[in-house]
């Protein structure tokens, strides 16, 4: 709901608000880049808006984790990727101090849930529904967790949001964390190769969905009673028996943007991306192996209608 | 040594002080494991009782960090010169110029040999495509060295002048290598603020103490004569020190530059996670995200390329006083400026070159082709490695055995069993007069029922003051059992024992197979020949790189975090091993062929006896080795201490990242000053 309400409030400052304050032009607005080639999409498109309205921009890399005390000091000014539900409690407390402000959805369209490549299909018959897991356990059992089937979940440091789905289900599956998301693709090649069962926690945007033809099981629809009711869904003695609450990607900038930089604050805050433009370009890197800068000038120069609204809206 | 004064009367009744550390070891493990179905505090320590240790830690160094938070900041803002210095420096210069400047360095200091070292080495990471991002390392290798070489030698020639902070020093320069990178990763990053500065500061802090522990080595080494010498012709002190002593013990010191400048590249890596600076290391963790295991490998072999150039160089530097023509110096710097210039338009630019972009691609498709071919035995392994040892040592073999590990299940009457005849084993060893070895059969008996994982904690603790006790005397026995229970009130106890069962099968593992590989090595040369450029390579490649093929071939879990930090923790081994064998005194050798003994006779009876006190020290690098890979070894999946580490890093909570941090460094630490005990004792023995 605060999503939402955020998101209209913005239309409306940028309809309403006439151009605003270019401030410290001849300062670089530095943005972080972080370890993902979707949120380097991202960073790369909203750089060159930026540089589209007259301001000069650095990229600065920094682990997603660990960006927000940078982001505080005023040592990276904005990151544009957030996913709300990876995202560290040290964010939570930049945003109580203070220090640190959320400046927006970004408007990507993410989903989460349990997935697995698309040759797993012939070896657990039903999928994608999730019934069919509760026979099939056995066919994904390895050494570690016998006799319950294997689910390879998020790094540790993520949550565990498999687990409690398998909890929440009452599936005979053992939750087994990733460790890092290298670990997550490695399974999802090993096991595309070599034809081998694998059942994992996964999301998109990810140029791996494609890469490795990645399914998601269809589960009973994440809404909020789920979470707080037991009696909802198909296990009465247990919440989180359904798909994962829809995830929230937003924006974050040091405290001092808006004042510093008005105008770039102002296309910060409205700028917007979706799966359909972003997810191409990951591909083109990814799989295809360009730059990101010259992918992103490809897609900017093609799609200027996209953008070029959101700068004039802040400098003219 | 108070140990063996104690023993004395006892062993009059014919126990050993080791027999009798391993008896009391022995009843408490038996009372506890009888007690525990009625007190199940002995195995569990009850949450009600930890002390919120890591809370405090967090609040402690809360406050702790925030009030030298400006001192640190000033600081920060003052290395980011030399740093935008360095980098600018690297990054400006056209590369022909750097290459000529490796080469012409080489030659000078080794001639051709070194000169083509140098030449080809970079031209290799030319040709990678990694060229900025490599300048960029280099740049922060160039700056965190100096600082380490001065902490370090600072530190090592306080403890000279003082020699009462001798051992602390010793103590905090153990505690500055054994507590993992990632650990006090956060604290840096709050208090050096975002960018390079913290991985420059990382690893200094790993850096510094070769160093140090090379300048007081060599200061300590600096003979009396010549001490006197210095007195005598009337300096004051800080003339003697800097223009006597520290001149004599040059060589020694060279040693530690070299040591140092190896740490700083291998940490510059590690600390590469937190972000700031796209280099390398940066680069190695995107293609391993990506699980690109050919490109990966493409940048983790940069590293190498330039540990093995600046290792080799700054050997040279160490051993060798002489140095080579410097008109050819000259030349190949001539060369190289004019090759700029003539070529100014039409140099590549370094970031596009790709030339080695098909030899990841093979190495990838091979990799793939491998894990495709060799799939089915593959998992044999790992499953009989998982059923038959890993399981049944962390969670014992009443729990491991069951219908679809063993094709059966454990049953109370098996545990008699196994305990009947391992007492049966113990009582015959004990009449053949091995009481220690007897007693020791029946705690492993009883360790392998239990599982590592389950151990109750007054076993441990008893357990590791008798060791420590045999090895190192009282002060030892009572350091471990201090040592220990913090990890215990804090409430890290469980995931210490994992880890703690992890590393000690890697352990026990190297030490089986790099000891074999090591003996093959020193019978044998051609074996050594291939062995050590796959020592070397091991050593210097950034351990991320491992991980990709280990998790493609044997997926997520315990067996590839095992095998990771076996392909790290076995080179230590292999080395010492080889070394131990090879370097035995030529006229013990000599009496032994003349008396007629045959190959084998010398290397059982006068090689592995002379060699022992190196293979301990190699097993104790092991050790450390094991421990530092545990926190990498998260990263695909455990669950033991390293992955607290890894967590309190991302959700940046210092007090967990601390306390973690210090518990791996008081595993590390215990086992390392056991294993010195007994290497100490041993080299008694023989004399040296």
């Amino acid at each position: 709901m605060k999503s939402l309400s955020f998101g209209v409030a913005a239309i409306v400052m940028a309809g309403s608000v006439q151009a605003a304050d270019m401030g410290a032009v001849d300062e670089p607005i530095k943005l972080a880049i972080n370890e993902w080639t979707g949120q380097h999409v991202t960073t790369h498109v909203a750089g060159e808006m930026l540089k589209a309205a007259g301001y000069k921009v650095e990229y600065v890399t920094a682990g997603m984790m660990n960006q927000f005390q940078a982001l505080a000091d005023g040592d990276i000014h904005a990151t544009l990727e957030i996913w709300s539900s990876n995202v560290s409690d040290e964010y939570a407390k930049k945003i109580e101090e203070g220090t640190v402000v959320e400046i927006g959805d970004l408007g990507l369209d993410a989903k989460e849930g349990i997935a697995y490549p698309a040759h797993v299909a012939d070896l657990c018959p039903g999928l994608p529904a999730w019934e069919a897991l509760k026979d099939c356990a056995q066919v994904f059992a390895t050494a570690e967790t016998l006799p319950m089937g294997r689910l390879v979940d998020y790094p540790a440091d993520w949550g565990t949001p498999g687990a409690d789905r398998m909890a929440g289900l009452d599936l005979p599956f053992k939750a087994v964390p990733a460790g890092s998301e290298g670990a997550l693709i490695a399974e999802l090649r090993a096991s595309t190769e070599r034809k081998s069962p694998l059942l994992i926690t996964f999301w998109q945007p990810h140029w791996a969905m494609s890469a490795y033809d990645v399914k998601f099981v269809d589960l009973p629809p994440g809404e909020e009673a789920c979470f707080t009711d037991p009696a909802w869904g198909p296990n009465p003695n247990a919440v989180n028996d359904c798909d994962f609450a829809p995830s929230r990607i937003f924006k974050a900038g040091w405290n001092g943007l808006e004042e510093k930089w008005p105008a770039a604050y102002e296309i910060l805050s409205n700028y917007q991306l979706s799966v359909e433009d972003q997810q191409p370009m990951m591909g083109a890197i990814d799989v295809d192996g360009g730059a990101v800068e010259e992918v992103v000038a490809k897609w900017m120069a093609e799609n200027e209608g996209k953008w070029r609204p959101v700068v004039d809206a802040a400098t003219k | 040594m108070s140990a063996s004064v104690d023993v004395l009367p006892v062993q009059s009744a014919r126990l050993t002080a080791g027999s009798w550390a391993a008896l009391i070891t022995l009843v408490v493990g038996a009372v506890c494991l009888a007690l525990e179905p009625i007190a199940p505090w002995l195995v569990t320590w009850p949450a009600a009782w930890v002390l919120p240790a890591t809370d405090w830690v967090g609040t402690g160094l809360a406050w702790f960090l925030n009030g030298i938070k400006p001192v640190a900041r000033l600081f920060s803002d003052i290395m980011a010169y030399p740093m935008n210095w360095a980098n600018f420096v690297l990054g400006k210069t056209p590369w022909p110029i750097v290459i000529g400047v490796v080469t012409a360095l080489g030659w000078y200091l080794g001639g051709l040999a070194m000169a083509s070292l140098g030449f080809f080495g970079l031209s290799f990471v030319l040709a990678s495509g990694y060229w900025a991002e490599s300048m960029n390392t280099l740049a922060l290798v160039a700056v965190s060295v100096p600082v380490a070489l001065i902490v370090g030698g600072a530190i090592g020639i306080l403890a000279n002048e003082i020699p009462r902070l001798k051992s602390i020093v010793q103590a905090v320069l153990d505690v500055m290598q054994t507590v993992p990178t990632f650990a006090y990763l956060t604290p840096l990053l709050l208090l050096f603020g975002f960018g390079p500065v913290v991985g420059l500061i990382a690893s200094a802090i790993y850096a510094a103490p070769p160093m140090a522990r090379n300048v007081m080595l060599g200061l300590e080494r600096v003979e009396h004569e010549v001490k006197e010498a210095a007195i005598m012709s009337g300096g004051n002190r800080f003339q003697q020190l800097f223009q006597v002593e520290i001149p004599s013990a040059a060589t020694q010191i060279m040693v530690g530059v070299n040591q140092c400048l190896m740490a700083a590249l291998s940490m510059v890596i590690i600390a590469a996670v937190i972000g700031g600076f796209n280099d390398i290391g940066w680069e190695v963790l995107l293609t391993m995200r990506k699980a690109q295991f050919g490109e990966s490998l493409l940048a983790g072999l940069v590293i190498v390329v330039f540990a093995v150039v600046i290792d080799r160089m700054s050997g040279v530097l160490a051993t060798e006083r002489q140095r080579h023509d410097t008109r050819v110096v000259w030349a190949i710097l001539a060369f190289a400026a004019v090759f700029t210039v003539a070529f100014w338009a039409r140099l590549p630019n370094p970031s596009e070159l790709t030339l080695l972009d098909p030899v990841a691609q093979a190495v990838d498709q091979g990799l793939t082709d491998f894990t495709l071919t060799n799939g089915a035995w593959l998992d044999a392994l790992k499953n009989n490695s998982m059923f038959y040892v890993l399981l049944p040592l962390r969670i014992g073999l009443d729990q491991a055995v069951l219908p679809f590990t063993w094709g059966f299940l454990w049953t109370p009457a098996m545990s008699y069993g196994l305990f009947a005849a391992g007492a049966l084993m113990a009582l015959l060893m004990a009449w053949r007069g091995h009481v220690t070895g007897g007693l020791t059969v029946l705690i492993a008996v009883g360790m392998l029922e239990t599982g590592i994982a389950n151990l109750p904690w007054p076993f441990v603790l008893t357990g590791a003051a008798a060791l420590g006790w045999v090895a190192g005397g009282r002060r030892l026995a009572v350091l471990s059992v201090v040592l220990l229970s913090t990890i215990l009130v804090s409430g890290l106890w469980e995931r210490a024992l994992l880890s703690l069962y992890l590393s000690g099968a890697a352990v026990f593992s190297c030490a089986v197979v790099g000891g074999m590989i090591g003996l093959a090595s020193a019978v044998w040369e051609p074996v050594w020949k291939v062995v050590r450029p796959i020592c070397d390579m091991l050593q210097t490649i950034p351990l991320f790189v491992f991980l990709i093929p280990v998790l493609m071939v044997f997926q997520i879990g315990e067996f590839s975090a095992f095998l990771a930090i076996c392909a790290y923790a076995i080179v230590p081994m292999i080395r010492y091993t080889r070394h131990g064998l090879v370097n035995t005194p030529d006229e013990m050798m000599e009496a032994a062929i003349s008396s007629g003994a045959t190959e084998w006779q010398i290397m059982r009876d006068v090689r592995a006896p002379y060699a022992a006190p190196t293979i301990l020290l190699g097993l104790n690098q092991t050790i450390l080795y094991a421990f530092a890979m545990l926190v990498i070894a998260a990263l695909i999946g455990t669950t033991g201490l390293g992955q607290s580490i890894y967590l309190a890093l991302g959700q940046a909570d210092v007090g967990l990242g601390i306390s973690a941090g210090a518990a791996m460094a008081i595993l590390a630490l215990i086992a390392d000053r056991m294993v010195q005990g007994f290497a100490e004792e041993k080299r008694k023995a023989l004399g040296l």
